[in-house]
């Protein structure tokens, strides 16, 4: 019943929980109070806070004399309530003495003004063990877009969150109610470990550890069950993964754990050009702006003399062997007064010749404009930072063919899932393969309009989109977060710490997901839409537990999602599929 | 001349010490020799204990015209009576009994008046309803009077039905009783031949005399008196002859702070008495000797309570909820004023 010795407004209220009940944090409940002209309205709020107290006794100590016996108290048992939702949209506050009851079914939809929403994915299980439906129009679109996760690292678990949210899109139905279900694609990055190569693989700890779960929390049905998804692996997922440095002839994916079934991705040096990646290779924050102009008009000029042509490599006359001797052998003439531009190293070469050594240290005027000796060098000295890293990245030395093959396709084919494995790459590197891939999607989206929606996961969103400082990889984000969900891109994007990471893109998010978080960081402005009592929780939420906010309800909700049905970790893997995979690795070997 | 404090607070209607000499005559039931006797504990047979009080409260003085220029006075109150029922040896929780408000409307005169039925501003609190009561006189203080009546015969009707009979004969050997009343004040008439303590908080008259009174300073926490008997309203002039008998001993429930009076601590116990006996009943008895081991148990703290420790934990929790029952006194008074507005067309309300 409701309480009168604590005020009851219509957003929040006490009541008190009648013997023999129990309420816990998290529990959705309903009050019914009726108007003075007869007319009923209904309250619909989650449990935030329950405490219980001897009531009636006044000293501390009074604790022993009722213990002892001596002292008649009671133990009042009640909890506070956080208004979800009135019905009517009567803002009267309830009348101490109105009877509170747990939600179920239907009052339970209505709680969750799952009413409201007309196409819905489980986003996981209530403590009590009920399913909390996520409103899909605010996560492809059309009424709003993208999610936002943050927790700390290891025990918040925040890419486990996105990839079962990401099952859940696929598999609970929701996308066959709007026949897009076939088009509608993923992209995830991976930038830890290599957990997320085994996605299409089962997991062999999932059927043991639901069991233990569906045991302790005493539950009807298996959490898989209860959600309505399938406990199975991705379907139709590709592993991209960038080539390992050496190794001319065989391009083979730079990845330790997987032994099969992993696509190399490269750049031609001619893509590299006429798709202006050249900015992505410089995403240090701190570029000047004189050097921003440099950049610009070298992706220009690029662009230009990877026109017409459509072999891997550039070839390019005005650069003679004998004026950079620094140049190893693989430099190729075709004909006389003609050299062929074949990796990244050579494309450096080249850009150092054109802008500080051709005309005896001058470089040519049309490339370096008007910009001091001094910002070209600054130019070329970066360049040749990051060569190290893009050089398995961006080659030239390919057939037409294997370029085909090996560029990387995100949107066609039969994959659905595509999982980018960055982890290996060194940083600035991992930001050329994000932004490179981020912004031709974007583009991509530009040209083709938004009705298949793409979902890119992407972790340490405040390494990509710092709050402090700006790079090209921040603005791609930026526009994804901005306008890409009116293309039908949508970011489910993870961090750490969320005041770290630029206020837009967060801000732009529907749905926001809160793991544990540092006690420190959950006070901070980014967390306001945490109550108070939630933002304490959030330092002690366990793995496997999150608080989920979404538009339609007002506050946020806890859940519990089930362990990955896929495999996280090479050990999780079943057996079974040793065999074909040992031969799959062969014949990936073999250039097949 | 030495100066000590009584323990009581100063706005408590009578001090904790007074000692008037009792003028009847007080006889040794127990024993000749005038020394302390230990407590013997509680026995595990003892299994309840029942800790009654009552309190009375005026709620709105009232002048009655009967239309024909007669006044008479009347008054609106209302008294709980309840218990608190505990186990001796902790093993279970104390619970409240019985606590809830009877209002009463108390009036003189011979005209018999209807229950007047006070109905709520609002469907979420309740109803109260005055039962008519009519006492003889008029006296201003006559519903007040008429309350506190009402109210002690709740409180010893309660008492009698709660305790278990106490046979007052000298043999018995099953004599100690299984369920034990201690009333607040002294016994009343009709509670004899059950086990009903009374504990007299206060110690207004001296039974004991200047040559005995010494062994009340001298008593330990626990420890008490032999048991002396009485005849209640004694005066020593042999006009008390044939009224009641009643057993009383001293216990000590806590060690006096030497700022305060010898006797802060002393609580006198009565009971009643079989007529014309000098020996003390087995029941009786029994209960003497758990009496120490009992109160020491049940009394309070000063820094939790006032009169400690003469008012028993139970008590002072008994006294809280009963002044719960009964409502706030402020809410109560507004809607009796309110009740008359609205039954004598006035559109002024409280």
């Amino acid at each position: 019943m409701v309480l009168g010795t604590e005020d009851a407004t219509p957003v929040t209220f006490w009541f008190a929980v009648s013997p023999g009940a129990s309420v816990q944090m998290d529990d959705l409940v309903v009050v019914e109070t009726r108007k003075p002209d007869g007319q009923m309205v209904r309250f619909y709020g989650l449990v935030d806070h329950v405490r219980t107290r001897h009531e009636g006794v006044t000293f501390d100590s009074d604790v022993a004399d009722v213990v002892a016996g001596l002292l008649p108290a009671s133990v009042s048992y009640a909890a506070r309530v956080l208004v979800t939702r009135v019905s009517p949209e009567n803002f009267i506050p309830p009348q101490p003495g109105d009877s509170v009851q747990h939600a179920r079914g239907e009052d339970l939809r209505i709680a969750l003004s799952a009413d409201k929403m007309k196409r819905a994915f489980p986003g996981g299980l209530l403590a009590d063990g009920q399913v909390l439906p996520v409103n899909y129009q605010f996560v492809n679109g059309e009424s709003g877009g993208h999610i936002n996760i943050s927790g700390i690292s290891g025990v918040a678990t925040k890419t486990s969150y996105a990839l079962f949210l990401l099952h859940s899109i696929f598999r609970s139905g929701v996308l066959d109610s709007r026949h897009e279900g076939h088009a509608t694609r993923a992209l995830i990055f991976n930038v830890k470990g290599e957990d997320l190569l085994f996605l299409d693989k089962p997991n062999k700890e999932v059927e043991g550890v639901e069991r233990g779960v569906r045991a302790a929390k005493n539950l009807p049905q298996g959490r898989y069950d209860l959600l309505g998804l399938p406990m199975s692996p991705f379907q139709d997922v590709q592993f991209l993964a960038p080539p390992r440095e050496g190794g001319s002839g065989v391009i083979v994916p730079n990845v330790e754990q997987r032994l099969g079934g992993v696509t190399p991705f490269v750049f031609t040096v001619r893509e590299f050009c006429a798709r202006r990646m050249l900015p992505y290779a410089f995403a240090d924050r701190n570029a000047s702006l004189n050097l921003g102009f440099v950049i610009g008009s070298i992706e220009d000029k690029l662009a230009r003399l990877a026109q017409g042509g459509d072999a891997p490599h550039l070839t390019v006359s005005d650069w003679k062997a004998e004026t950079n001797a620094l140049l190893d052998e693989s430099v190729r003439f075709s004909e006389l007064g003609e050299a062929r531009i074949e990796t990244f190293p050579q494309l450096v070469a080249y850009l150092d010749y054109k802008l500080l050594e051709e005309n005896e240290g001058a470089g040519d005027r049309r490339w370096t404009g008007n910009q001091s000796p001094a910002t070209l060098q600054a130019f070329i000295r970066r360049l040749r930072g990051v060569q190290k890293h893009l050089s398995p990245l961006v080659r030239g030395d390919l057939t037409a063919a294997q370029a085909e093959k090996y560029r990387p396709n995100i949107l066609g084919g039969r994959f659905k899932t595509s999982v980018v494995d960055i982890n290996r790459l060194g940083s600035h590197a991992q930001m050329f393969v994000v932004g490179v891939l981020l912004r031709d999607l974007f583009e991509h989206k530009e040209r083709y309009g938004r009705q298949d929606t793409v979902f890119v996961v992407l972790d340490e969103l405040n390494k990509y989109a710092p709050r402090e400082g700006d790079s090209p990889i921040k603005d791609v984000l930026l526009d994804i977060a901005e306008r890409g969900r009116s293309l039908g891109i949508i970011l489910i994007g993870a961090q750490q710490t969320a005041s770290e990471v630029e206020r837009r893109i967060v801000s732009n998010a529907a749905i926001r997901v809160v793991g544990r978080l540092d006690l420190a960081e959950a006070e901070r402005p980014e967390y306001r839409f945490l109550p108070q009592s939630f933002r304490a929780r959030a330092g002690i939420l366990q793995p496997g537990t999150m608080l989920v906010s979404q538009p339609d309800v007002p506050n946020p909700v806890l859940v519990n999602y089930p362990f990955p049905a896929w495999a996280t970790r090479r050990d999780e893997v079943a057996e079974a599929v040793g065999v074909q995979e040992t031969e799959d690795a062969g014949r990936d070997w073999l250039g097949e | 001349m030495r100066i000590r404090l009584d323990p009581w607070p100063v706005d408590t209607q009578d001090g904790q010490l007074t000692l008037k000499p009792f003028a009847g005559l007080v006889f040794d039931a127990e024993t000749d020799l005038w020394a302390a006797i230990p407590t013997r504990g509680i026995p595990e047979r003892m299994r309840r204990i029942l800790v009654v009080d009552g309190k009375p409260r005026m709620e709105a003085r009232l002048l009655l015209d009967d239309g024909a220029g007669a006044l008479s006075v009347a008054g609106f109150g209302a008294f709980v009576v309840g218990a608190v029922d505990l186990c001796p040896h902790g093993s279970r929780q104390a619970q409240l009994q019985g606590v809830s408000a009877r209002r009463v409307l108390a009036y003189s005169g011979d005209a018999p008046l209807e229950v007047a039925r006070l109905s709520p501003r609002n469907p979420h609190s309740g109803v109260l309803e005055y039962q008519p009561h009519a006492f003889a006189g008029a006296q201003v203080e006559g519903a007040r009077a008429a309350v506190q009546t009402l109210m002690l015969r709740r409180e010893q009707a309660m008492s009698a039905e709660l305790a278990s009979p106490l046979p007052l004969d000298e043999t018995d050997v099953d004599a100690l009783p299984d369920t034990l009343v201690l009333q607040d004040g002294p016994v009343r008439p009709g509670e004899a031949g059950r086990a009903v303590v009374g504990y007299v908080k206060t110690l207004h008259t001296d039974y004991l005399g200047a040559d005995r009174i010494g062994l009340l300073t001298a008593l330990r926490p626990g420890e008490r008196t032999p048991v002396l008997r009485f005849k209640l309203g004694d005066r020593g002039d042999g006009a008390g002859e044939g009224r009641e008998q009643r057993f009383t001993w001293y216990v000590r429930l806590c060690d006096a702070p030497f700022y305060q009076h010898p006797l802060a601590g002393v609580m006198r116990l009565e009971m009643h008495a079989p007529e014309d006996t000098d020996f003390v009943p087995r029941g009786v008895q029994d209960i003497a000797d758990l009496s120490g081991a009992l109160l020491c148990r049940l009394a309070s703290q000063p820094h939790k309570d006032p009169r400690a420790p003469q008012n028993l934990i139970p008590t002072a929790a008994l006294e809280q909820a009963m002044g719960r029952a009964m409502g706030s006194a402020e809410m109560v008074t507004r809607r009796i004023r309110a009740h008359l507005a609205g039954q004598y067309g006035s559109r002024v309300v409280a």
